[in-house]
């Protein structure tokens, strides 16, 4: 009994040490082509990872890509990484080991899907990302909403409604984040002809947005118009505002169902509404090309549409 | 002798074999349905999917045994996979890395251990308090950002991404060579005896000379210094640290340990157990999704099964 | 109000704890109900309010045979039991206790707060109490909580009294203040049942006196007509058989000592124990002899005093110093403080040594298993196997897995708080006999009872303990059950 014991522990560590020689970055069965049943042309599977589903934008977005699909005879597989990077390269994964032949992710985060993107260019299955990009890993096609262009739409509003020079705050999203960076850098092309009298961070939050504006309603005499980086934190604006009694023109940015019913309210003067159903929809074409063995464009600017009533 | 231990042990094994029964069904019933689950490339991914719950279930499962619970294994994480990736960006040799996020999250947890000890906590009060405070802190000090641009250190990219002999991946390594230790420890030595006696009754473990304080503190820190390890995994996987990594594992780990047959009042359980319902967990996981059932459906299914599971621990 | 209870009896499991019992309660008189721990008092008041059903027997209330099903209901009759445990909410406030489950409510449904406090304090006055209402009642002193208990009973027009060891936690002025409220409820037709153990204070207030023993009414007398002896030779008036083993120590030189043993519940405690010698603690509950104990294993901080081991001035704080010192306790509470009821016999009895099985950082398993072994055999610890887990034991072999446990650690002073507490008269004998083989070996043991037979049939010296200070010490040749109750009730 006790020989047995010493010899199973001597093995043990002979284990130990022999593995841990034999380590490697190379996983088995890499650089090979993906072994999928999907190579035969009529029975087109597509894989999708969404971030969340718990979120009506990226609902729309799952939905774009099942109604263009279904139109084209196309099968889709989805997961839902419930905004959980880690659990979104589980589910990439196990899309590749369901033998999916195109991948489109939707990813929670640019550097942490870069993994699962190089697992998917290593078994050959091309890859689509959506919204967000991945930082690693070949990406054949980047769909997105070009924020750059919605805050210049943004901007161009708001001299046509007031005219050059008019007084306007900035609320902006998140710092760092990318729709603040790129929906804050369209926004001041334009800067030149408005005067911006104040730009802080709302963190893309209602409440935030209510009490940022409520402080500088406090500080600033003379508002003319607010553009927020997104429609929660120009809902909360308009609520400051009105508690105010004082008239500010109010612009969002997504495109959400509050802000739109608030707009045919009389409420927001308009938003730089997102479409994520097209999004979807280009997506799904996207794949297509790339099943047909055509090279699609390598950005795809989603379109924005300003919505004023 | 030998006749009543076998006859005493019996229902015992059955009883320790529930979990592993539960188990072999769903992996032959969604291996019948989609036979790609059961390929060995499925399965090598499937365990590397599991290695952070297990990793982290192993120190709830001394935490649990002991009576108490940790809430704050996500967080723990979060903070100290961000300051060992903090720690490359700034040109830290990646060893020295690992380690500092190791012994961080021993720290973290060594701050639970003594909010129970000394400061007389109830667990689930002064871990769920933990929990936003690591958090918070990982918020701080990431300031919401991921961190990227980890470098290119070999050591690194195999915690998450490497392999032993070209086909184990290394964080399933890493996960047996700490179920090996951990089982010693919690079955051989007497610390693991400890464990279980404080459970058991922890004022007649007191009284018995146990320095109950201490071994609370030695568990609280192994559970977070465990987690840290899993937290590098994540982080080598997702070649960055996320400033909300780990968020909810805690409810998975608890869910593996409690699948695994370990009771949540203390004493009773075995690390094999959680072995065995942190695969049970990553199973559902991988097969759902192999078999398309809707990210919606699966959470039904995963409550429905930790139901089943507890239920049926109950009638034993 | 008038109440005869007759030939009551009531057993719990096998344990036959009241055996014909015959209780009479008079309209406004006061009356004492005296026993030993353990003979039946408390259990018959619980019957009278109907905590717990009879087996047989019957209840007369005002002539009509009546059994009340629970305590609310007794309490509608007239008849409340004030427990020694004083049932007080400590978060609440003093009115919200007064009234609580019968708070007054007004036609909205909300509660009538200013009724309550006209009422409580039209109460509170009657009874010459001033605590303010709205001071939390965790604040108010133990004297304060009682009376609290009291003007609640009254509220709800209490014709019967019940009160269990009423001053034992109370000072003397309390005291004095409770006996001269207990005075007035008589005076206004209440009347009284008073459980003590004081005797002074039964002979100063009571009318009449009912003595228990063994689960029987022994008898019932008017206080003018008897005196302390006769009580006492009443309660305890039991013959000693030879339930205990015989006897013969050899006491060598002192092994351990208190001086000026100062702690929570007890003080200026004096007393030594020499090698292979019982000394028993005897007391009445809440004496502060399991105090004593606790404080010198190092489970509650010692206020001052010094504590000699073999001569040698030692600093235990915590039961883990005490175990080095070569101490073993055998709590009071086998269940929640002395074995983990899930593991083995063997698991339970390696716990305190699991250092000296050790090697190279495992446990050796069959060192382990030999170690358990012998020591089931020297203790005869009747189990199938030493793997079984302990709670399938009986109470007697569970008690000896604890001292088996303590004896394998090497412990050479024992401290056994009731060891015989819920184990049958059988194995009680073979503890007895444990006891003596153990002190033959040189193993010397405190041991605290309540049980008297106990203390004089296995001590070799006996210490009487109350209100925390040693009140007599007793020579086995010299000690009588009288000696010890005297003692033990405050006398001298």
């Amino acid at each position: 009994m006790k020989q047995l014991k010493k010899l199973a522990s001597v093995f043990f560590l002979g284990f130990l040490f022999i593995s841990l020689a034999a380590c490697s970055l190379e996983g088995p069965g890499q650089g090979g082509t993906n072994s999928g049943s999907g190579s035969d042309s009529d029975s087109l599977t597509i894989g999708l990872s969404v971030s969340t589903l718990n979120n009506p934008f990226f609902v729309a977005l799952r939905d774009g890509v099942i109604a263009e699909a279904e139109a084209n005879g196309i099968n889709v597989e989805i997961v839902d990484a419930q905004d959980d990077a880690a659990k979104q390269v589980n589910d990439v994964e196990d899309l590749l080991t369901a033998g999916v032949d195109i991948l489109i992710i939707n990813p929670t985060d640019s550097a942490a899907i870069a993994t699962a993107v190089e697992s998917a260019n290593a078994q050959g299955v091309p890859v689509i990302t959506l919204d967000r990009s991945s930082d690693g890993g070949d990406v054949v096609t980047f769909i997105a909403s070009d924020n750059v262009a919605g805050g210049e739409q943004a901007a161009q509003f708001i001299i046509d409604q007031l005219g050059e020079n008019a007084t306007v705050v900035e609320l902006q999203g998140i710092p760092g984040a990318s729709a603040t960076r790129e929906r804050g850098q369209g926004f001041n092309n334009l800067a030149a002809s408005l005067n911006i009298v104040a730009s802080q961070s709302a963190n893309f939050d209602r409440g935030e947005g209510l009490n940022v504006m409520e402080n500088i309603l406090q500080a600033q005499p003379d508002v003319a118009a607010v553009f927020a980086h997104n429609d929660e934190m120009a809902l909360g604006a308009l609520e400051a505002i009105n508690a105010s009694g004082r008239d500010i023109m109010v612009i969002g940015f997504d495109g959400n169902d509050d802000a739109l019913a608030s707009i045919s309210n009389g409420g927001m003067a308009a938003t730089v509404a997102q479409q994520p159903d097209v999004m979807g929809q280009l997506a799904v074409q996207t794949a297509l090309q790339i099943h047909n063995g055509e090279t699609p464009q390598a950005q795809i600017s989603a379109p924005l549409r300003l919505v004023t009533e | 002798m030998q006749a009543t231990k076998t006859k005493n042990s019996l229902p015992s094994v059955l009883k320790n074999l529930g979990p592993l029964v539960g188990l072999i069904v769903l992996v032959v019933f969604i291996s019948i349905l989609n036979p790609r689950f059961i390929q060995s490339q499925n399965i090598l991914n499937l365990l590397r999917q599991v290695s952070i719950n297990a990793l982290i279930a192993f120190g709830m499962t001394f935490v649990i045994l002991t009576g108490g619970i940790d809430l704050s294994v996500g967080a723990t994480l979060a903070l100290s996979s961000a300051l060992s990736a903090g720690l490359m960006v700034s040109g830290v040799p990646a060893i020295v890395a690992i380690l500092a996020g190791i012994a961080l999250g021993a720290l973290l947890g060594a701050v639970n251990g003594l909010l129970i000890t000394v400061g007389k906590m109830a667990p689930f009060i002064a871990t769920l308090a933990t929990m936003t405070l690591f958090r918070g802190l990982t918020l701080v000090y990431t300031d919401g950002n991921p961190i990227t641009g980890l470098g290119d250190s070999v050591l690194f990219q195999m915690m998450g991404r490497g392999y032993v002999f070209g086909f184990i991946p290394f964080p399933v390594f890493i996960v047996l060579i700490t179920f090996v230790g951990l089982f010693v420890l919690l079955h051989k030595t007497p610390f693991g005896r400890k464990t279980y006696a404080i459970g058991g009754n922890e004022k007649a473990s007191f009284i018995s000379g146990i320095k109950v304080d201490r071994m609370k503190l030695i568990i609280y820190s192994l559970s977070g210094a465990l987690s840290a390890l899993a937290g590098i995994i994540l982080s080598s996987r997702l070649n960055s640290a996320q400033p909300n990594a780990g968020n909810a594992f805690e409810l998975d780990a608890i869910a593996a340990v409690v699948l695994g047959g370990t009771s949540l009042t203390g004493g009773k359980g075995k690390i094999l157990g959680t072995l065995i319902g942190v695969l049970i967990i990553g199973v559902l996981n991988n097969g759902l999704n192999l078999l398309g059932v809707s990210s919606f459906y699966q959470q039904v299914v995963k409550g429905v099964v930790i139901l089943i599971a507890v239920l049926l621990d109950r009638k034993n | 109000m008038n109440v005869v209870m007759k030939d009551i009896h009531k057993s719990f499991g096998s344990n036959q704890v009241l055996q014909g019992v015959d209780f009479e309660i008079r309209d406004g008189e006061i009356h004492a109900l005296m026993g030993e721990n353990g003979a039946g008092k408390s259990t018959l008041m619980n019957i009278l309010t109907g905590l717990h059903p009879k087996n047989s027997g019957t209840i007369y209330i005002d002539g009509k045979e009546t059994s009340y099903a629970n305590p609310k209901e007794a309490e509608k009759a007239g008849i409340t039991f004030i427990h020694q445990e004083l049932n007080i909410w400590h978060d609440m406030s003093v009115l919200e206790n007064l009234f609580i489950g019968k708070e007054i409510k007004k036609k909205t449904g909300l509660v009538d707060n200013r009724e309550m406090k006209r009422l409580a304090a039209l109460q509170f006055e009657k009874l010459g109490i001033t605590i303010p209402l709205e001071k939390p009642a965790g604040k108010c002193s133990v004297g304060e909580q009682q009376m609290i208990e009291i003007a609640k009973a009254l509220m709800t027009d209490c014709k019967i009294l019940i009160m269990d060891e009423p001053t034992a936690a109370l000072t003397e002025r309390e005291t004095e203040k409770l006996f001269s409220v207990i005075d007035s409820l008589q005076a206004s037709g209440v009347a009284i049942v008073y459980i003590s153990h004081r005797m002074e204070e039964i002979f100063r207030i009571c009318d009449r006196i009912t003595v228990m023993r063994d689960g029987k009414s022994v008898d019932t007398k008017n206080i003018p007509d008897t005196s302390f002896e006769e009580v006492v030779k009443k309660m305890v008036g039991r013959e000693l058989t030879d339930r205990f083993p015989k006897r013969s120590p050899k006491i060598g030189e002192v092994v351990f000592e208190a001086q000026n043993l100062h702690g929570n519940g007890f003080k200026d405690v004096n007393f030594s124990l020499r090698r292979g010698e019982i000394v028993g603690v005897a007391g009445l509950m809440g004496a502060g002899r399991t105090e004593i104990m606790r404080t010198i294993f190092g489970l509650d901080a010692k206020h001052k005093g010094k504590t000699f081991v073999n001569g040698k001035e030692v600093n235990i704080k915590n039961p883990k110093q005490a175990v080095a010192h070569g101490i073993g306790f055998v709590t009071e509470d086998r269940k929640t403080e002395g074995l983990i009821l899930d593991f083995s016999v063997r698991e339970n009895i390696s716990i305190p040594s699991l250092k000296s099985l050790t090697g190279k950082g495992l446990l050796k398993r069959k060192q382990e298993d030999d170690f358990s072994e012998e020591l089931i055999k020297k203790l005869t610890v009747k189990t199938a196997s030493r793997e079984i887990p302990v709670k399938s034991l009986s109470g007697g072999n569970q008690q000896k897995v604890v001292i088996a446990k303590w004896i394998g650690v090497g412990s050479k002073i024992l401290i056994l708080d009731e060891p015989t507490r819920g184990v049958d008269v059988g194995a009680k004998r073979e503890i007895y006999q444990l006891m003596n083989e153990l002190t033959a070996q040189g193993v010397s043991i405190l041991m605290v009872s309540s049980e008297l037979p106990e203390i004089l049939g296995m001590s070799d010296r006996i210490l009487v303990v109350h209100e925390g200070k040693i009140n007599g010490e007793l020579m086995q040749v010299e000690a009588t059950q009288e000696k010890i109750m005297t003692y033990a009730t405050g006398g001298r």
